[in-house]
Formats: structure tokens, C-alpha cells, sequence
């Protein structure tokens, strides 16, 4: 019964999570991700900046943080949307691969180009937060 | 009392704090934080005095009868209903402990820099070495004593300067703001989740009865429980707090089990980093350890077989055999490439169910005076007991639904 319980759950909980024609919600959820993302890619860069951390946890950070960058890049890339929401899903296709890069550079930025992707990941962070209220 | 005796003691309890934050706290206080900020403070202590009540209960069970819990579960409440709790244990215990060796691999890689699946592999055969190679009083205090370095979230939560009026506020439940009722809901169910974990009473009562525990430990048990569990709960809030100081402002989602690192990076620099890595690095070891043994207790426990660290591995084979094939089987779930925060975000859900299957045999059991003669709950014990169950079971009917519902926290 627990395992029956575990199987439904997981399978329902993975459920809406994939491309698909997306709505305001959906878009201010991607939104929501994205600045997450970018928030925590400048926080390590921030840091890595000032020599708070170390380089492989940098390295390792930056590439899972990464990962999740290119998926939700690669999701919002494939994803539709009403003709009314395309300039914002455009927008956000855009801050997905900006992000995607700025995090990728970070895994092997020596330690006087971490402050500017740490800005340009602040600002991207903040881009994507605003897009993200307009949706609401 | 003995100046041996205080510092057994004390060194008990500094075990215990070290050993109460695994994976399900690090990832439920942190998200938590970065959620609702301290408003969840409040869920925190009723987790803490919840896991105190009922551990105190079984190290009470496991002295008075010299019967580890499990054992008494089979034979108060039959074998259907034993087999059933032992089924839904050993699935959340093996989910448990997938995600804690996970949590482990992450923590070597984020130390190290190499590659995560050597990495899972190198976790599981060191864990494995040290359940085999140390005793289990070492086993407990070495992963308990490094646990420690967690404390450092503490120094991190003061230096992050929260609101302190803020944080007071967080400790009265009352209405809420930054997610909806459901998130706030299913916070709820997974911090109490996280902090009464059912690992953590099979594992207390069974080290009771390998320590040999008689009536002379009563007071022992219930000074650990209280004060090891609450100054274990500090971890928590200092979680918590540096995730509402610090990822809720600038809207971090804690998604990897670094970003509770960063956090103290962040505040502290590459001290704060590295003692963090350490800290979490042996608090999800010792749990890892701590659910497969669990896990092969409680089998052993049911089936009547031999079991026990302190019994030679070829003696105890069957209960030996166990453990291995419970991180053997944890070892596949990691390597499939499962997520091990994901992991650990169901692992804490689906505990919850399993919670009732769990507290009502404790409950019974220390209410028998056929298994606990004069030493019953007293009416404190049972008042805290029926309303801790009750609360269980209002979460375990609510975990599931809450977690579709929300998508995993989601909205």
C-alpha cells in the first residue's frame, strides 16, 4: 500500500513539469527559478570575489547550479505560450542562456572576473524577478 | 554522581547534538527559511519536544524490559500489524539512507572536486569500513562529535544579524506571510517530519539495549534525551535563521545541498565553509550509518534472529548481512542518478505516514505494566504522548495530499 502510495506520489509530483504550452503562472514559476538561480550564482560570485571560498567549491557549485540553468533553459526554449505572454517568455528564454553562461564562466573565473559576473548575475537575478511580478 | 559519570554524560550529549541534524533538517530548515523566513521557528520546537517524548520513552522501554522496541512491536500488536510497520519502515529507512550516502558524495565533491559517482562509491565503502571496523559507541561519538562542526550555523545565525524581534516572533504560531497556506502547511508536516524521524527511536532504543541499559540508566536516558534533542534543535533554528537572513531577501531557493554551505561561507569565509562541509559531511554519515543499522535492527528484531554491533559479524551474520544489503541497495538508488535533496524531501514525507506505525506501539508498550512494571508513563509522559500522536496522525494523513499539492513545496 505504502509502496503503491510512493509510486502514485512520485509520478504525480514529477507531473507539470515538462515544456507544454505555458500560462502566466507557469511563466512566473520559470521566472521565480531562473532569479533563484541567478541570486545564488551571484552570491558564489560575490564571494569568490572577495576570497571567502574555495576554488573547487566554486567549481562544483557553480556547475550544479549550472545544470539547473541549462534544464531550465533547454524547458523554457521548448515551451509555448498565448501570443499575449511571447514578448515576457522571450525575454526570459534570453535571461535562461545569459544566466546559463554567466554560471558556466564562473567554474573557472580567476578571482578578479568573479565581481563581474557577480553583477551581471544580480542584475540577471533582478531582471528576472520583475518579469516574474508583471506576471502576477 | 561520579565525575566519570558527568562526563559520560556529558559526552552523551554532546553526541547527541552533533547526531541530530541529517539530511531531512539541513534540507527542510533551510528551504523553510528561505520560504517563510523564522516564521517556522514554532515547528521546530514542537518537533523537538515530540522526538524527546517518544525517545525518552523507548530508552525507558528498552532499560526497564532489555528489549529493544521493535522486538515488543511484534508481539503487542501481532504480526500482520508488525509486518505491516516493518514493511513501511524499511522503505523509508532505505530512503533515507540512499539520500544521506548521496548527501555524503556531495559533500566529498564539494571538499574534494572529484568526480561525484567515485565519489558515492568511496562514501558507501567507507561507511561501510567504519560500521564494520568501529565500535559502536565510536561510531556513535565520532560521527556525533564532528556533527558538532554544524555549530558553526550558530555562529553563522549571529553574525548574519537577523531581525532578534523577528526570530522571537517566529517562535508563536500565527498567520503567515511569503507563501501560501498549503506551502506553509506542507513546511509544517516536513520540519516535524524531519525532527521525528522514525530512524532515530529504533536506532535509540536498539544502542540502549547493545549499551546494556538497566534501571540505573533511566536518568541518563531521560538527561539525554531532553537536553542532547534540544540542544540539537538549536541546529535547527540556526538553519532557519541564516536562510531567512540571508537566501529569503535575495530570493535564493535552496535546491543543492552546498547552498546551506554558501550560507555560511558567505558569513564567515573558507573557515566557515570548510567547518560546514565537515559538520554536514558526518551528520548525514552518522545517519547513513544510523538507517542501516536501523533498518537491520528492526528486521533482525521481528525475524528473532541474532543481532547486535557488539555481536562478532559471523555470530550475528544474518543482522551483519542486513546492513550491508540496506547500503548495497542505497548505493543502487544513488548511482541511478537520483537527486538526493529530491530524495530526501520524499524520504522525510513518506516517514511521516510510517509516524503512526511507529509512536502507537511506544505509546502502548510504556503504558504496559506487564513489559514496564512501575515504570509506566507517568501522567506528564501521557498527556505529551496522546497529543504528539494525534498531531501525527493529522500530519500523516496530510503529508501526501500537501506534497501533490504543492508540488513539493512549490505552490
Amino acid at each position: 500500500m505504502l509502496v503503491l502510495g510512493v509510486a502514485v506520489a512520485l509520478v504525480v509530483a514529477g507531473c507539470g513539469s515538462g515544456g507544454g504550452k505555458l500560462g502566466a503562472k507557469a511563466l512566473a514559476e520559470q521566472s521565480k527559478a531562473l532569479q533563484a538561480l541567478a541570486a545564488e550564482g551571484a552570491l558564489l560570485a560575490q564571494d569568490a570575489g572577495a576570497g571567502k571560498t574555495t576554488r573547487i567549491f566554486t567549481r562544483v557549485h557553480s556547475a550544479d547550479l549550472h545544470k539547473a540553468a541549462a534544464q531550465a533553459a533547454a524547458s523554457l526554449k521548448a515551451a509555448k505560450t498565448e501570443p499575449a505572454l511571447m514578448p515576457k517568455l522571450r525575454r526570459l528564454q534570453g535571461l535562461a542562456v545569459r544566466i546559463r553562461g554567466d554560471l558556466e564562466r564562473l567554474g573557472g573565473a580567476a578571482k578578479n572576473q568573479a565581481p563581474a559576473l557577480g553583477r551581471d548575475l544580480q542584475a540577471a537575478a533582478q531582471a528576472s524577478k520583475q518579469i516574474g511580478a508583471s506576471l502576477e | 554522581m561520579s565525575l566519570k559519570n558527568v562526563l559520560g554524560v556529558a559526552l552523551g550529549i554532546l553526541s547527541a547534538i552533533g547526531g541530530f541534524v541529517d539530511i531531512g533538517d539541513l534540507v527542510f530548515n533551510t528551504q523553510a527559511g528561505a520560504v517563510f523566513g523564522y516564521q517556522l521557528l514554532w515547528v521546530v520546537v514542537i518537533g523537538v519536544v515530540g522526538i524527546i517524548v517518544y525517545s525518552e520513552m523507548c530508552g525507558r522501554v528498552s532499560a526497564v524490559s532489555k528489549r529493544p522496541v521493535f522486538d515488543l512491536v511484534r508481539e503487542r500488536t501481532g504480526f500482520g500489524a508488525g509486518l505491516a510497520t516493518l514493511i513501511a519502515s524499511s522503505v523509508v529507512n532505505l530512503m533515507t539512507c540512499a539520500a544521506e550516502v548521496g548527501g555524503v558524495a556531495i559533500c566529498l565533491q564539494l571538499l574534494s572536486g572529484l568526480p561525484y559517482r567515485a565519489l558515492i562509491a568511496l562514501a558507501v565503502v567507507g561507511l561501510v569500513v567504519a560500521s564494520w571496523v568501529l565500535p559502536f559507541t565510536w561510531i556513535e561519538r565520532v560521527f556525533g562529535y564532528l556533527g558538532l562542526c554544524l555549530l558553526v550555523f550558530g555562529v553563522a545565525a549571529i553574525k548574519s544579524h537577523p531581525g532578534w524581534g523577528h526570530v522571537a516572533h517566529g517562535f508563536v504560531p500565527g498567520s503567515h506571510a511569503g507563501g501560501s497556506l498549503m506551502v506553509y502547511g506542507y513546511f509544517v508536516v516536513g520540519l516535524l517530519g524531519a525532527a521525528m524521524t522514525p530512524y532515530e527511536v529504533y536506532f535509540y532504543s536498539s544502542g540502549a539495549v547493545e549499551d546494556r541499559w538497566g534501571l540505573e540508566q533511566l536518568k541518563l536516558n531521560k538527561v539525554t534525551a531532553i537536553i542532547g534533542y534540544s540542544l540539537g534543535g538549536i541546529l535547527s533554528f540556526a538553519l532557519m535563521i541564516v536562510a531567512g537572513a540571508l537566501f529569503l531577501p535575495a530570493g535564493i531557493d535552496p535546491q543543492f545541498l552546498g547552498t546551506p554551505a554558501l550560507a555560511a561561507e558567505h558569513v564567515l569565509g573558507q573557515v566557515g565553509l570548510l567547518l560546514a562541509l565537515v559538520g554536514i559531511l558526518f551528520a548525514v554519515g552518522g545517519a547513513a550509518i544510523e538507517t542501516s543499522f536501523s533498518g537491520a535492527y528492526n528486521v533482525s528484531q521481528f525475524f528473532g534472529w541474532r543481532w547486535g554491533k557488539k555481536e562478532r559479524p559471523a555470530a550475528a551474520s544474518r543482522f551483519t548481512l542486513s546492513w550491508l544489503i540496506i547500503f548495497a541497495l542505497a548505493l543502487l538508488v544513488v548511482m541511478s542518478g537520483y537527486d538526493p535533496v529530491k530524495l530526501t524531501e520524499y524520504s522525510v514525507i513518506f516517514s511521516v505516514v510510517t509516524l503512526p506505525l511507529t509512536y502507537l506501539p511506544i505509546l502502548l508498550i510504556a503504558n504496559d505494566r506487564t513489559y514496564m512494571g512501575s515504570k509506566v508513563n507517568g501522567k506528564l509522559a501521557n498527556v505529551l504522548g496522546v497529543v504528539y500522536f494525534a498531531i501525527i496522525i493529522a500530519i500523516a494523513v496530510a503529508a501526501i495530499p500537501l506534497m501533490v499539492l504543492t508540488h513539493g513545496g512549490k505552490g
